[in-house]
C-alpha cells in the first residue's frame, strides 16, 4: 500500500449486447467484461495477471490506459486520478500521463504498421510528444534499438522483413521511446515461437532492472507468469479471485480456481502426482454470470451460500487476498 | 533499377496487346458487313459502277489483310484515316470529341475521390451508426441503379421540373448562357458530372469504408493511440494509407474504363464525346473511327494499369516489382 505506483479502484467495463431489429436496435443485456476490479501495483514490481481467454485481462489493461473507456471506476498513477485526466484533462496533461504508461501488444504482426519502416514506427511517439529536440532523435533511435537488442541498420527495414521475436523487440522499443515508468505487457510472448519466448522474457527482466520499470504482465501461460512476476492476480469471468506473492500463490493456492489452473500446468514427468482437480464444464457466459460466487457451478467445494452470496476479496494471510467462501 | 526495367517490359507488352486487340476488332467489324453497302442500302438505284468506284476510293476493294496492314502503317505515322461518315480526319476528331469526354469524366473522378475519402472515413469511424447505415444504403443504391435511369431522373428533376440545368449538349447552340462561354460550358457539365460522380463515389466509398473498418481494428491503431496520437490523426496518418490500396485499383479502373462508361452517359445527355461518337460509329460501321477509338480505349486501360502498379510501390513498401 505504501508504495503503489498504480492503483485500480472498482474498475468496471460493461459492453452493451444489442439485438438488431429491422429499423432499430435494442439493448438486451450487458457483457460484464470487467466487474468491479480493484488492485494495486507496487513501484518496480511485476504483477502477473492470469486467467482464461475472455476473462477480462486485456479489457482491464486497456481500460486502465483509457484505450477503451471504462464504464466506471478510478485508476491512480502516483496519486493522480488518470481516468479523470483522460476524460476531462487538458491535452498536455493527457500526453504527460500517456508518456509514463505504455503498452506492449500481444501480436507483433498486428501491432506494427506494415507500411512504416521501423524508424518511423519507433519515432512516432517523438513526433507526438516532442520531448526531445529533433537533432537528437537519431541518437535516441540508435540507443533504443540497441537497448532491445536490434541493430541500427534495422531501422530502415519494414516489419515484414523481421521474425516475430524481432517485431516484438520493435514493439518494446516503441513503448520505451517516451521513457515510461509503467509498461503493460499484454501476452507479449504468447504469439511467438517457444524458442524465442525466453529471450523476450529475459529482455523484459533486463529492461526492468536497467530502467526501473514497473510491469503489469498479462498472460494465460502460468509458467511464464511464474518466471517473471513478483505477485500474481488471478482473474475469472471479470473478477479478481486471488492475489498473492508468486511463490505463495504457487505453493498455497487458496482459491479453487487457482488450484485448478495450477494443476493444469503440464509437468514434464509422466508419473508425477498432479492432483485430481480438473475444471469441469465451460466458462459461463459473461452476459448472465452466475449469481453469488461466479465460480460456484464449476467448483467442487461449493457451499450453499456460494450460490447466493457474492464474495469479495478478503485478506487470508500475509499479503494474500482471496475471494472465496470456502477457501482451500 | 528494377522499376525502369519493369516499365520497359510492360511497354513492350503494351504494344503487342494493342496490335492484338486492333487485329481482333478489325476482323470482327468486317464480319458484320461493308460500310458502303450499309450507307447505300437506303438509296436504291445507284449503279454498281459508282459503288465500285466509292469502294476503290476508300480502298475497300483490297483484301482484309492488306487493308489492316495499311491502317497499321498509317497509325505508325499518326494518321488514323478519315471518317467515312463525317469525312474528317479521325485523329483530330478523337482530340476534339475526346476533350469533351475527358472533361466530365476526370472532373467526376476527382470529385468522387474527395467525397469518397471523406464519407468513407466518416462512416468507418462510426461503424453501425445511423450515419454509417445511411451512407451504406445510399452507396448500395448507387451501385445497383442502372446508369441511364439516374440520368433520366436528373434531367426530369433539374431540367424539366426545376428548369435549372440544360438537359442535353455541351454548349448552347445559340447565345451562351449567362453571356460567358466558360460558364455556359460549366453549366452544361453539371448534370452529366453529377450522374458520373454518384456512381464513382458509391463504389469508392464502399471500398474505402470496408477497408478502413478492417484497418481500424488492427493493434497498431491502438498502439498509435496509446502513444498519445489524437483520434483524428490516427485515422489519417495510419489508417487511410493502409485502407487506400484497394481503392487505388478501382480508381485506375475508373480512369481506364472512362470510355467504357462514356457511351451511356453521353447518350443520355446527348454529349458530344467519344462515347457518343463510338456508338454512332458502330451503328454506321465507320471503320476508321471505331479502330481509332479502340486504340485509345486499349491504351488507356493498359496505361492506367501500369500507373497503378507503379503507384503501389510507393504506397506499399512490401511490394517489389519484378
Amino acid at each position: 500500500m505504501q508504495d503503489d505506483l498504480i492503483r485500480i479502484e472498482k474498475m468496471v467495463k460493461f459492453y452493451p449486447v444489442m439485438r438488431r431489429g429491422i429499423f432499430r436496435s435494442k439493448q438486451t443485456g450487458v457483457i460484464r467484461a470487467v466487474d468491479n476490479v480493484t488492485f494495486s501495483i507496487r513501484r518496480g514490481e511485476t504483477l502477473g495477471l492470469v486467467g482464461e481467454s475472455g476473462c477480462g485481462k486485456t479489457t482491464t489493461a486497456r481500460a486502465l490506459l483509457y484505450l477503451t473507456a471504462p464504464t466506471s471506476g478510478r485508476a491512480h498513477f502516483q496519486g493522480t486520478d488518470i481516468i479523470e485526466v483522460f476524460e476531462r484533462g487538458a491535452k498536455e496533461e493527457i500526453l504527460r500521463i500517456r508518456r509514463r504508461l505504455q503498452y506492449v501488444f500481444q501480436d507483433p504482426y498486428l501491432s506494427l504498421n506494415p507500411r512504416w519502416s521501423i524508424a518511423e514506427t519507433v519515432l512516432e511517439p517523438f513526433r507526438v510528444h516532442r520531448h526531445l529536440p529533433e537533432n537528437q532523435w537519431d541518437d535516441r533511435l540508435m540507443e533504443l534499438l540497441e537497448l532491445v537488442g536490434l541493430e541500427y541498420y534495422h531501422a530502415w527495414r519494414y516489419p515484414h522483413e523481421f521474425s516475430g521475436g524481432q517485431r516484438q523487440r520493435v514493439g518494446i522499443a516503441r513503448a520505451l521511446a517516451v521513457e515510461p515508468r509503467f509498461l503493460i505487457c499484454d501476452e507479449p510472448v504468447s504469439s511467438l515461437d517457444v524458442s524465442v519466448r525466453a529471450q523476450i522474457l529475459n529482455l523484459l527482466i533486463e529492461l526492468q532492472e536497467k530502467l526501473g520499470l514497473t510491469y503489469l504482465y498479462i498472460s494465460h501461460d502460468l509458467s511464464s507468469v511464474r518466471f517473471i512476476s513478483d505477485r500474481v492476480a488471478v482473474m475469472y469471468l471479470g473478477k479478481i479471485v486471488e492475489i498473492a506473492a508468486v511463490d505463495e500463490l504457487f505453493a498455497r493456492p487458496l482459491h479453487h480456481y487457482t488450484y485448478a489452473l495450477l494443476t493444469a500446468i503440464p509437468i514434464p514427468e509422466p508419473d508425477a502426482d498432479r492432483g485430481h482437480s480438473v475444471l469441469k464444464g465451460e466458462v459461463p457466459s459473461a452476459v448472465n454470470p452466475p449469481p453469488g460466487c461466479r465460480f460456484h457451478p464449476r467448483c467442487e467445494a461449493a457451499l450453499p451460500q456460494c450460490r447466493e452470496m457474492p464474495v469479495e476479496l478478503a485478506p487470508a494471510g500475509d499479503e494474500h487476498l482471496v475471494a472465496c467462501h470456502n477457501p482451500r | 533499377m528494377g522499376i525502369v526495367r519493369f516499365i520497359i517490359r510492360r511497354l513492350i507488352f503494351m504494344v503487342v496487346l494493342v496490335i492484338g486487340v486492333s487485329i481482333l476488332i478489325f476482323f470482327m467489324i468486317n464480319a458484320i458487313g461493308n460500310p458502303i453497302e450499309i450507307l447505300l442500302a437506303e438509296r436504291p438505284g445507284i449503279s454498281p459502277e459508282v459503288i465500285e468506284s466509292v469502294k476503290q476510293y476508300y480502298r475497300l476493294d483490297r483484301s482484309l489483310t492488306e487493308q489492316y496492314l495499311s491502317w497499321l502503317g498509317n497509325v505508325l505515322h499518326l494518321n488514323f484515316g478519315n471518317s467515312i461518315v463525317y469525312n474528317q480526319p479521325v485523329g483530330s476528331m478523337l482530340v476534339t470529341w475526346g476533350w469533351e469526354t475527358v472533361k466530365i469524366q476526370v472532373l467526376a473522378i476527382l470529385i468522387s475521390l474527395a467525397l469518397a475519402i471523406f464519407i468513407g472515413v466518416t462512416a468507418a469511424t462510426r461503424q453501425y451508426s445511423k450515419i454509417d447505415f445511411g451512407v451504406m444504403s445510399t452507396a448500395l443504391l448507387g451501385r445497383s441503379l442502372p446508369g441511364f435511369f439516374l440520368g433520366i431522373l436528373l434531367i426530369l428533376t433539374f431540367s424539366y421540373w426545376l428548369g435549372i440545368f440544360p438537359s442535353y449538349g455541351a454548349y448552347s447552340t445559340r447565345s451562351p448562357l449567362m453571356g460567358s462561354a466558360l460558364l455556359d460550358s460549366l453549366w452544361h457539365m453539371v448534370l452529366p458530372v453529377m450522374m458520373l460522380t454518384y456512381f464513382n463515389t458509391a463504389t469508392l466509398t464502399l471500398l474505402i469504408r470496408s477497408n478502413m473498418v478492417d484497418v481500424l481494428r488492427m493493434d497498431f491503431i491502438m498502439a498509435a493511440r496509446a502513444s498519445g496520437l489524437s483520434a483524428g490523426r490516427v485515422v489519417y496518418r495510419h489508417a487511410l494509407k493502409n485502407a487506400f490500396i484497394p481503392a487505388l485499383t478501382y480508381l485506375a479502373i475508373l480512369f481506364g474504363l472512362m470510355l467504357g462508361t462514356a457511351p451511356v452517359t453521353e447518350t443520355v445527355f446527348t454529349w458530344p464525346g467519344l462515347g457518343f461518337l463510338y456508338i454512332t460509329a458502330i451503328q454506321q460501321l465507320d471503320y476508321p473511327v471505331i479502330m481509332g477509338e479502340n486504340l485509345i480505349i486499349t491504351l488507356m486501360l493498359v496505361i492506367a494499369n501500369l500507373l497503378t502498379d507503379i503507384a503501389y510501390v510507393f504506397i506499399d513498401p512490401r511490394i517489389r516489382l519484378e
